[in-house]
Parts: structure tokens; C-alpha cells; sequence
């Protein structure tokens, strides 16, 4: 169906831009046919409306013949074939119109005999705008459509996926411990097997609430704190009302990925990893800092994971989100603040 | 004699995995334990070992830092859980590249290795100017690490204002501190990025942005002002580099 008559608005304006154009034509048959102003009236009104349908069909014979694909002699033939059609038909329902007022009207049929062949030609050119209105709406379509497509996929991409170094070094410390302890290499399993579940199951879905955010990233350093032992330390305080927020998936683990691969794990001695959450009316505010060594050797990709989180913020509140990133002199802090349905 | 062995890994667990699998071993011996790249460094050129047990990632220093500053003479073993630094630890000359988790076979397999490099009586070194030739396009030198008598200096790249070589040595002007390292000027260059550092002459590698002019010398010859007053003669083919970064036409 075509897109103007899927919904009533959109009908009513198409309709409502045809009175002008049904004016344009009677004026014509008016002066070229020696009509009054309403026997034009009444002879073209039933032409109009039913031009206002006809004008419709470029949608189904343009999207049959894209411009970038079709040939153009078959893009010329075949509208110039479906211009003439019309027109004759028009022409005839025109006709039609004149020839039953006829009696009402004196030698109408004959005075309009000689509007025709401005009409047609105006009418072709009007229905030859209309193709064109049809190819660039399905080229602005089109463009959109690639947009909204490239969107999602990089949003897509931007949700951070499992870290394989993760991964890898998380295996390596259960290989060290299945010898060592094989009682903790089983628990290492189990908490790396519940990270990775979690992961996957919030990863599939668009918003999470906060608190599902959160026991994900408890998760995930949980198995960190395997790895680094007493170097990882943490510090929490979360406002309970924080918990039912509405937040895009996977937005805080990566911040807490960073924290540990970028901060922690290049300090010799470790540190602490300080995590806050408050809510107020309609915002809530997250913040995480963690000790950082100014001049650690690079980590590679510095910065990449930040910039995604600043995107997919960007993309899906536009500028009533923030990300405020702090460098003091070996404390790197990162704040949140999003939107959130208020309190009822 | 046994074979000396020293371990740097940031992680206990990976530390003890690599003490477990050479346990076993008897002409093995573990005679160091570092937990990050100061310390390897450290404790490799005091206590001169066989073989080096390197992570890739630690703090302070990472393993290719290390690797740059220990002697030549003890075998590299890489142990890291990242794949893509294999052609660089092949360039730098490690003995093998081992990927965390590594089975107790393929570290057998790194073991025999290991022996048939210290049986050999000349190590068979690639040359060091190959050492930075593998690395991936866009992947340059942040920082460059040289040796400050027992201490190590690290130097930020857009802390380095010039370098000029010295025989076997590059002289690193930073900070109004000037820096030995052994190394030629050509193989720095190689690790840097060619958008910022310019070979204005066989002997000079100038960061860009510490050049303030460029003045005609002689008929073929140019004298670029640093931004500190400091003068570099620079040659005709120098010259033309910088008219081709400064977006001169010939």
C-alpha cells in the first residue's frame, strides 16, 4: 500500500495539496476552453479527484524501476507509457463530466473540446512531477533507511563484548589452580561461567535496570579479584533508589573493565576501585574512580572503550546525558549522569 | 651447571603456573620471582640469568621495555594471553612466544627450545634494526625506555626533542637532559611516528613539532632552529621531507 494512504493525516494533507492543483487546472480549461468559472468548476472536479489517485501510482512503477539499477531507456518508455494511459484516462473522465452537464450547460461538450490538448499536456507534466516527487521520496527513504541500519549495527558493536584477554588470563588462573587449590579453580569456573551467562543474557537486551547492571559487574570482579589478589580492592555506595533505574545495557561493566585493565592492573602495589551511585528527582549519577600510574606503559586502545560509552549515550539520549571524565593527579574518575523516569 | 631462570609476571597465579610446570624439571632452576617490568629488569642484569619468563603486559614496564634493556645474553620466553604481539617477540629476538593458557606439553615444547638456543655458543641474534620493522602500520613508540646507570628513564615521545647519533649510540635530547642509548637512528626512527619525528640528516631524527624555521645554510644545505634555540643542519633529501610533512611543493 502506498505510504499516504496508510494513515489518515497523511491522506488528509495529500488531498488538502490537491486543491491548489485542482484550481491550477480549472483556470486552465477556463481560459484555453472559453469556460465559466463554474462550469470549469464542475467539469473538473471529478477529474482532480480522481487525478489525486492516479498520481499516487508513480509509487508502484518507481519502486519496480529503481534509478540506480533499471535502464533508462526502460525508466523513459515505461513512465512515458503510464503518463500517456493516464492522461487519456483523465481526459476521458473529463469528457465524461462535460458531456452529462452538457444539457445543464450551453454547447458545453464543444467548448471544452478545445481546453484538451492544453490539458493534457498540462496534465502529463503534472503526473510527471509527481514521478519525480515519488524517486526522490524513495531516495530520501532509502538514505534513511542505510542510516537507521548503520546506527544500529554500530550500536550493536559498540556494546561491549566479552574481552577474550579476559578471558584468556581467567582460564590461565584456573589452569594455575587446579593444581594449587582445586576447590577455588572450581569456584573461578563457576564465577566465570556466571559472568559469561549474565553477560550474554543483558547483552541481548536494549535497558536493564540498575541493578542488574551492577550485580553483573560484581560478577566480573569477582573473577578479577582471583586474578589480582589483594591488589584489587573495592568501594561501594549505592543509593537503594538507584536500583529500579532504567540504563542502557552494558554501559557500567566496561567502565569497570577499564578501571581494573587501565588502572589496577598497571600499578605495581594495586589500589582501590571507588564506585557511587546516587538518584535524584530524574537523573541518576554514577561515578567510578580508580588510582592510575601516569606513566604505566601504554595498554593499547586508551581510550576506545570511554569514546563508545560516550556514543551510545550520545545516540540514545542526545545531549540530557552526560560523561565527565576527571584526570587528577593519579586518580582517573568517570561521572554518569542519565535521565530516569521520576519517582512516582 | 643448571639452567638459571628468572620469572616476570604481574600475577601470582601466573607466576606459580610457570614455577609448577619447571618444578618437574631438573636441570632447571628459578632463581628470581619479578612482579613487574623495573624489577625484571633489575634483577636480570644483577643476577645474569640463562633464561627470562616474560609477561607482556605489567606495570612499570611492559616485556618489549624489559627486553630492550636486559642483556643480550639470556634467552626471552614471552608469556602473555595476547596474540598479537607474536611478530614482535619474534623480531625482538625471544626464544618463543607462549599463549596463556599454554598446555604442559607446549611448554615442554618452549623448554627444548630454550636448551637448544643455550647450547648453541653464539646466540643466533636477528639483527636489532629488525626488531622494530614487524610492527603494525599505526602502531608507533609511545614511550622510549633507556638505561640511567642502575636506574631507567622513560621518555614520552613528544618529550623527546630531538635525537642525533653517536657511533653505536643515539644521543636523546628531553627536557634539557640529554640521554645514551645504545641503538642506531635508524632503528629508532623505524619505531616512531613519521608524522612526528623527521630525519632531517643521516645523524638527526627531530621531533616536528620543535622545529620553529628552517633557514638556508649553503647551496645544498639548511640549519633548522629548534624551538629552544638549538641549531640541526639539515640535508637536501631532510629538507625535502619537511617540505613534503610541511605540505610544501617541490
Amino acid at each position: 500500500m502506498h505510504p499516504i494512504l496508510r494513515s489518515w493525516r497523511r491522506f488528509g494533507i495529500w488531498m488538502a495539496a490537491w486543491i491548489p492543483v485542482g484550481f491550477l487546472l480549472i483556470l486552465v480549461v477556463r481560459l484555453s476552453g472559453r469556460l465559466t468559472f463554474s462550469e470549469a468548476l464542475f467539469v473538473m472536479t471529478p477529474a482532480v479527484i480522481v487525478m489525486a489517485f492516479v498520481c499516487l501510482s508513480p509509487y508502484y512503477v518507481c519502486r519496480s524501476l529503481p534509478l540506480k539499477t533499471a535502464s533508462s531507456e526502460k525508466i523513459v518508455v515505461q513512465h512515458t507509457a503510464a503518463a500517456l494511459i493516464l492522461t487519456g484516462g483523465l481526459l476521458l473522465v473529463a469528457r465524461f463530466a462535460a458531456s452529462v452537464l452538457t444539457p445543464s450547460f450551453n454547447e458545453l461538450d464543444a467548448r471544452f473540446s478545445a481546453a484538451v490538448p492544453m490539458l493534457a499536456l498540462v496534465v502529463l507534466m503534472i503526473y510527471f512531477v509527481s514521478v519525480a516527487l515519488h524517486y526522490a521520496a524513495l531516495e530520501l527513504e532509502s538514505s534513511r533507511q542505510s542510516e537507521i541500519l548503520a546506527r544500529e549495527a554500530q550500536l550493536k558493536a559498540l556494546k561491549a563484548q566479552v574481552n577474550p584477554h579476559f578471558l584468556f588470563n581467567s582460564l590461565n588462573s584456573i589452569s594455575a589452580l587446579t593444581t594449587l587449590d582445586a576447590t577455588q579453580a572450581r569456584e573461578m569456573c563457576v564465577r566465570l561461567a556466571d559472568f559469561l551467562r549474565t553477560s550474554l543474557r543483558l547483552g541481548e537486551r536494549v535497558t536493564v535496570s540498575f541493578a542488574e547492571e551492577l550485580a553483573l559487574t560484581r560478577m566480573y570482579l569477582d573473577v578479577e579479584q582471583v586474578r589480582f589478589g589483594g591488589k584489587l580492592r573495592m568501594k561501594q555506595q549505592i543509593d537503594a533508589a538507584c536500583s529500579d533505574c532504567e540504563i542502557p545495557a552494558l554501559l557500567i561493566q566496561p567502565l569497570v573493565e577499564n578501571a581494573v585493565k587501565h588502572g589496577i592492573a598497571m600499578m605495581a602495589e594495586g589500589g582501590e576501585i571507588a564506585m557511587s551511585g546516587c538518584r535524584d528527582h530524574d537523573h541518576l549519577r554514577f561515578s567510578i574512580s580508580n588510582p592510575f600510574d601516569p606513566e604505566a606503559p601504554s595498554t593499547g586502545r586508551n581510550g576506545l572503550g570511554l569514546r563508545n560509552i560516550r556514543d551510545r549515550l550520545e545516540s540514545r539520549y542526545g545531549s540530557s546525558a552526560r560523561m565527565d571524565i576527571k584526570v587528577e593527579e593519579r586518580l582517573y574518575s568517570v561521572t554518569l549522569t542519565l535521565p530516569v523516569r521520576p519517582h512516582r | 651447571m643448571k639452567i638459571r631462570v628468572i620469572l616476570a609476571d604481574d600475577e601470582e597465579l601466573a607466576r606459580r603456573v610457570l614455577r609448577e610446570h619447571l618444578q618437574t624439571e631438573q636441570d632447571i632452576e628459578v632463581i628470581a620471582e619479578c612482579s613487574n617490568g623495573f624489577e625484571a629488569v633489575k634483577a636480570v642484569n644483577e643476577m645474569k640469568p640463562d633464561v627470562v619468563f616474560l609477561d607482556v603486559q605489567m606495570p612499570k614496564l611492559d616485556g618489549f621495555e624489559a627486553v630492550e634493556l636486559i642483556d643480550d645474553a639470556a634467552a626471552v620466553v614471552f608469556v602473555t594471553a595476547f596474540d598479537q604481539y607474536a611478530m614482535r617477540a619474534f623480531d625482538a629476538a625471544a626464544v618463543d612466544y607462549l599463549l596463556k593458557p599454554y598446555s604442559s606439553k607446549r611448554f615442554r615444547e618452549s623448554l627444548d627450545r630454550v636448551r637448544a638456543r643455550l647450547r648453541e655458543a653464539q646466540p643466533s641474534q636477528l639483527s636489532p634494526d629488525l626488531k622494530m620493522a614487524a610492527r603494525a602500520p599505526g602502531d608507533y613508540l609511545e614511550r622510549i625506555v633507556v638505561k640511567d646507570g642502575p636506574k631507567i628513564h622513560v621518555i614520552p615521545v613528544n618529550k623527546l626533542d630531538y635525537a642525533e647519533a653517536q657511533d653505536d649510540y643515539v644521543a636523546l635530547r628531553s627536557e634539557g637532559r640529554v640521554w645514551l642509548k645504545q641503538q642506531t637512528i635508524s632503528n629508532l626512527e623505524a619505531g616512531l611516528d613519521p608524522r612526528k619525528f623527521l630525519r632531517l640528516h643521516r645523524s638527526y631524527l627531530v621531533n616536528v613539532e620543535r622545529i620553529s624555521r628552517i633557514d638556508a645554510n649553503t647551496k645544498d644545505t639548511w640549519l633548522a632552529i629548534l624551538t629552544d634555540g638549538t641549531r640541526i643542519p639539515v640535508s637536501r633529501s631532510g629538507y625535502a621531507r619537511f617540505r613534503e610533512i610541511a605540505g610544501i611543493g617541490p
